[in-house]
């Protein structure tokens, strides 16, 4: 029966509305749970606070474990889930310049415009830096072309590079999702409190 | 009382739902295993093979030929010398051996046209039906009997005899006219003018009265 779309339950036309939709909410509870404060961005690199990182990691291990769940059990096909195409060295360089933004700024991309939904006059200088480097980003494109594009690797997910059972990777996983959820509240009672 | 009990289970509340998720993760490794089938399901595809609907008669083809129908695409899954000595007008020709390529899969794998495989009996056509449909493609039919029976009914159709029905006469009506559509002659509508013999008129006999001559005046009185 799914992935919905690729199966033709849902018409490919209502792509741009369901997005829409999952981006409401997801900005909804985004700013609802206090991720509009760089502060508590912030507070990942600086160890008082991993709301952050204990939120994406739960939500990309719920949607792991259940679409796994929902694979067995014959609902979805997970070989037809689309899967973001690797570039090696490209995603290397964008993610390290992302996190340098990341702890600077005190916003990841979603969340600024998050804040700048609220009024934040930080977040938005922070969206007008975006905006600056993707124009230059995109004015210098055929400068930056060769790493955009090189060393591509396909469709990939880390199951296909380790090569091994889908099933035991999700269990290992999860396992070392949990102990970093400890491990971070350790650090984060070692660390001076901060109220913001 | 109450309050005191529920504060004290919440106090392990993360404790608790990080044993939920390694009980989830652990449920997928220590699950039994069972090979998925690639493609559609046996039984679909049993209840497909089944279906007569998967059959076009090669009178509807024909229909659908003659009334230049837009939505069908024929398929000749015979070899190429053979496609290249006779096929229905208008098809393309992929055999049995290169329906799994990837050229095929572009004309094969799609929802806007009927296609209709055929070959000299049904046999390889059916063979090339059923492997499209393990893969999942959409409105494959056969042409039932193939090019043989297209020969038998459409090309050269059986003259009825005087002990049967009104229908069997309407249809070999249909089937000479679409004969006559794909090029077959019939003596009887061969019509050969009889040469008009076109009689030559005699000609005329001109006869030439001669004038006479006025004679010269003479002198008389």
């Amino acid at each position: 029966m799914g992935p919905l779309i690729p199966n033709g339950v849902i018409p490919g036309d209502w792509d741009s509305i369901i997005a829409i939709l999952i981006g409401l909410v997801f900005g909804f509870v985004l700013e609802a749970s206090g991720f509009s404060s760089s502060r508590k961005l912030a507070g990942v690199f600086y160890g008082y606070d991993f709301a952050v990182l204990k939120v994406f990691f739960t939500a990309a291990l719920v949607a792991l474990i259940g679409l796994y769940y929902i694979d067995y059990l014959g609902y979805a096909d997970i070989n037809l889930m689309y899967v973001h195409p690797t570039y090696l060295w490209g995603a290397i360089i964008g993610g390290a310049i992302m996190g340098v933004g990341f702890v600077a700024g005190g916003f990841c991309p979603g969340t600024s415009l998050c804040a700048v939904a609220i009024g934040k006059i930080d977040a938005i200088v922070y969206v007008i830096g975006i905006m600056i480097g993707v124009l230059i980003f995109s004015e210098l494109f055929s400068f930056f072309q060769p790493l955009y594009e090189g060393s591509f690797m396909g469709n990939l997910t880390l199951m296909d590079s380790f090569g091994i059972n889908p099933y035991w990777f999700i269990f290992i996983f999860t396992t070392l999702a949990i102990g970093i959820f400890a491990l971070s509240d350790k650090i984060r009672e070692r660390v001076k409190k901060i109220f913001y | 009382m109450v309050k005191k009990k529920v504060a004290k289970f919440l106090a392990f509340r993360y404790k608790i739902l990080a044993l939920i998720f390694i009980i989830l993760a652990g449920g997928l490794v220590f699950l039994p295993k069972y090979k998925k089938h690639e493609g559609i399901k046996p039984e679909e595809l049993l209840s497909n093979v089944i279906n007569p609907e998967r059959y076009i008669s090669t009178d509807e083809l024909a229909h659908k030929i003659i009334a230049k129908d837009p939505s069908i695409i024929l398929v000749d899954v015979r070899s190429k010398e053979d496609y290249n000595n006779y096929t229905i007008s208008n098809a393309l020709n992929i055999p049995l051996s290169k329906l799994l390529d990837e050229e095929s899969e572009m004309y094969l794998d799609q929802d806007q046209y009927d296609l209709v495989l055929f070959s000299n009996d049904n046999f390889y056509a059916d063979q090339a039906w059923i492997l499209c449909n393990r893969l999942g493609y959409n409105n494959i039919k056969v042409l039932d009997g193939g090019i043989n029976q297209w020969f038998l009914t459409i090309i050269n159709p059986p003259v009825p005899t005087e002990n049967m029905a009104a229908v069997d006469f309407e249809k070999y009506t249909f089937r000479k006219a679409a004969s006559m559509h794909f090029g077959v002659a019939y003596p009887e509508q061969i019509k050969v003018d009889k040469p008009v013999v076109v009689k030559k008129a005699a000609p005329k006999k001109v006869i030439t009265i001669e004038k006479k001559k006025k004679a010269p005046v003479e002198g008389g009185c």
